[in-house]
């Protein structure tokens, strides 16, 4: 199959998790593709296997059967150690709890994929710095996670996730900590993400939220329910028209 | 990412971990320490038990009586009647490998002076003697050559026996008597050794020194002496020493069963050997407390491992490769096991050194067993972090995220 530039490719992906003899289908031969530069949310009720496409994608879990293509990549070919690089360098990963290290500053954790990435303290600080000033935390650098606020903290982890200049960032339920001022907040940053030209996939469970993107990916059960475009008539108001899975 | 930056997180979890840290830390100091004091007083013990036998004289070769096994109704018994002054004489003669050959006479018997007695061991000698064992006169003199060829009634009385007999008094110059196996002597002293103390077996303060002719003629009246001391001229001939008398006795006496000649060296051979195996018995015993704090460390590190599984999924998720995790974990282990190892010595070392002190011993620490102990204290954390560190180092991140 043709995988153009596109970022994701996603061919008859397939989770199953076996607990003893139950097997739980978390997702059911699900496939789609996410443009380069897309803007996407998906939305499903609890259960439905987002976070299990999310970690899928975000190449910290591997399909059962069906595969991942990353920019015409087939990523069930890699190894354990390619995928920790594409995790690395490639793909931003921002939690619903943040997944800060909760010993270190937050700008030592901002730091950290840069270690991992081999860059040289001095350049790696700079850069910390930067990001934290980006999303507002210059004033915050040498707090731990637990001595901010919970918007803080997300926009801290925002900060890590986009040190290494990734092309992707993936975000699952990034709002869903957050009372409903801060998130909105969150969502300028991966606003401005996207306009800086990054691909931005979103988990949420608010509508309000999701209507940030420019498409919407509905899951039930495992599988692509449906999906909405938005679309934007001459008047200037927006209208969300369903499109064909 | 190069050895200071997992330096780094290492001991940033150590900050974190404190109490726990320091308990790890725990087991180990006490294993490395104990393996340091107990291998400490081991060689201590081998160098006091050395010196005691160097204290014993000067490259001294003893030639003693041969045994008889008991058999058809006889029970053993030393050979008495081999060994004469005339011989003595002659194997002085023998080489010049030989400096000094006193034949020796010894009786235990009743000194009295005054309303004051005291039992002795009378040592029938001649003048060489103070030579050949380093032990000489305080006041007074010794025995001299005359003394011997005359069998004067002379003694030189060992340092607690002049403080029994005559206190506070000089006793050089005054006549006691000496009580040996009824007969009674009167005879003068003309000296007092200086103190010695208990070498080995022997209580040198507790002897009076007298000529042997006079033992033998007045006291025991026998022409036999009870064996020889022999100085060689020095360590080195003191072997062909040994052989050259034990070639010369037996042509004399046709039998080389009916005397022992032996060496200082032999001696210390023999007890060398078992103070070195007792030091690396002791040495054995107490690395067993080192594995107990090894298993301590690898206990704590699962610990850390399972508590630690978000951290894991965290930093795994953000790029970590697997042999980040285990050189992290692994360095942990092992920063542990050396911090430990060195601290273990600091008290290892001051706890032999207490002990010796307490025990007047000489301290004596070897520079090999402090090797071994911090090589073997980081191996203790190699090996026993390596478990814990592969179990890190192959939790899968999602299921490490996941983890509550
Ligand atoms: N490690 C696992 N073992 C067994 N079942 C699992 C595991 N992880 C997820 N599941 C199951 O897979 C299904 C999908 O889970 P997933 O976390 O992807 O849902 P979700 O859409 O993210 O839900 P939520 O909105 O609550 O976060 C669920 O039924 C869940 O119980
Ligand atoms: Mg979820």
């Amino acid at each position: 199959m043709s995988t153009g530039d596109k970022v994701f490719v996603a061919d008859r992906i397939s989770k199953v998790y076996t607990m003893g003899d139950v097997k739980v289908h978390a997702l059911r031969d699900i496939s789609f593709s996410i443009e380069s530069g897309e803007y996407a949310a998906i939305m499903g009720p609890s259960g439905s296997g987002k976070s299990t496409l999310m970690h899928i994608m975000g190449c910290l879990d591997r399909p059962t059967s069906g595969s991942l293509y990353l920019r015409g990549k087939d990523v069930s070919s890699l190894t354990d150690g390619e995928l920790a690089e594409i995790r690395n360098a490639e793909i931003g990963f921002v939690f619903q709890n943040f997944n800060l290290l909760p010993n270190i500053s937050i700008l030592e954790n901002v730091e950290l994929p840069m270690v991992y990435a081999g860059v040289p303290p001095k350049e790696r600080r700079e850069r910390a710095v930067r990001a934290l000033e980006m999303v507002g935390l210059g004033s915050r650098l040498h707090h731990k996670p637990s001595e901010v606020s919970g918007g803080q903290r997300q926009r801290a982890s925002i900060a890590r996730a986009v040190v290494n200049r990734p092309a992707i960032v993936l975000a699952d339920e990034p709002t869903g900590n957050l009372d409903s001022a801060t998130g909105a907040e969150i969502m300028e940053l991966f606003d401005e993400l996207n306009a800086k030209g990054n691909t931005i996939i979103l988990v949420t469970h608010e509508r309000e939220v999701a209507e940030h993107a420019s498409r919407i990916i509905h899951i039930l059960d495992g599988e692509i329910a449906r999906m909405e475009i938005r679309k934007t008539n001459g008047r200037g108001t927006t209208q969300w028209e369903a499109v064909e899975v | 990412m190069n050895l200071l930056e997992f330096l780094k997180i290492a001991l940033g979890s150590f900050s974190t971990n404190k109490l726990r840290s320091t308990l790890s830390l725990l087991g180990i100091i006490i294993g490395v320490a104990s393996v340091i004091t107990m291998v400490s007083i081991g060689t201590g013990a081998q160098v006091q038990v050395t010196n005691q036998i160097g204290a014993m004289g000067s490259n001294l070769i003893t030639v003693s009586p041969g045994f008889i096994r008991g058999g058809g109704g006889r029970i053993s018994q030393d050979i008495a009647d081999v060994f004469t002054l005339e011989m003595a004489k002659a194997i002085e003669n023998l080489s010049p490998n030989i400096k000094h050959v006193v034949p020796t006479s010894t009786t235990m018997g009743l000194a009295v002076y005054g309303g004051n007695n005291v039992r002795v061991q009378i040592s029938g000698v001649t003048p060489a003697y103070q030579e050949v064992i380093n032990h000489y006169p305080l006041i007074g003199r010794y025995i001299r050559e005359e003394d011997v060829s005359n069998s004067e009634k002379v003694a030189v009385l060992g340092s607690e026996v002049a403080l029994d007999l005559f206190g506070s008094e000089n006793p050089v110059g005054k006549t006691m008597r000496l009580v040996i196996g009824g007969r009674t002597l009167s005879v003068k002293v003309v000296g007092v050794m200086e103190p010695k103390g208990q070498v080995l077996m022997a209580n040198y303060d507790n002897r009076i020194y007298v000529p042997v002719t006079m033992l033998l003629n007045r006291g025991l009246n026998s022409r036999y002496v009870d064996g020889y001391s022999i100085m060689a001229a020095s360590r080195d001939v003191a072997k062909a020493v040994v052989e050259e008398v034990q070639a010369f006795m037996t042509r004399m006496l046709g039998d080389p069963d009916r005397f022992r000649v032996m060496s200082q060296d032999t001696i210390l051979e023999a007890v060398s050997q078992a103070t070195s195996t007792m030091t690396l018995m002791l040495g054995a015993i107490a690395s067993i407390s080192l594995l107990v704090g090894g298993i301590g460390i690898m206990n704590i590190m699962l610990v850390t491992v399972s508590e630690r599984t978000r951290e894991i999924g965290i930093r795994k998720a953000v790029g970590a490769k697997r042999q980040h995790i285990l050189i992290q974990f692994l360095l942990e282990s092992m920063l542990l096991a050396v911090i430990g190892g060195i601290l273990g010595l600091g008290l290892g070392w001051g706890g032999g050194y207490w002990i010796s002190k307490a025990l007047s011993w000489p301290f004596s620490i070897s520079v090999p067993a402090v090797i071994i102990a911090i090589g073997f204290s980081a191996g203790v954390g190699l090996f026993f972090g390596i478990y814990p560190a592969l179990q890190a180092a192959s939790l899968d991140p999602v299921v490490a995220l996941r983890y509550e």
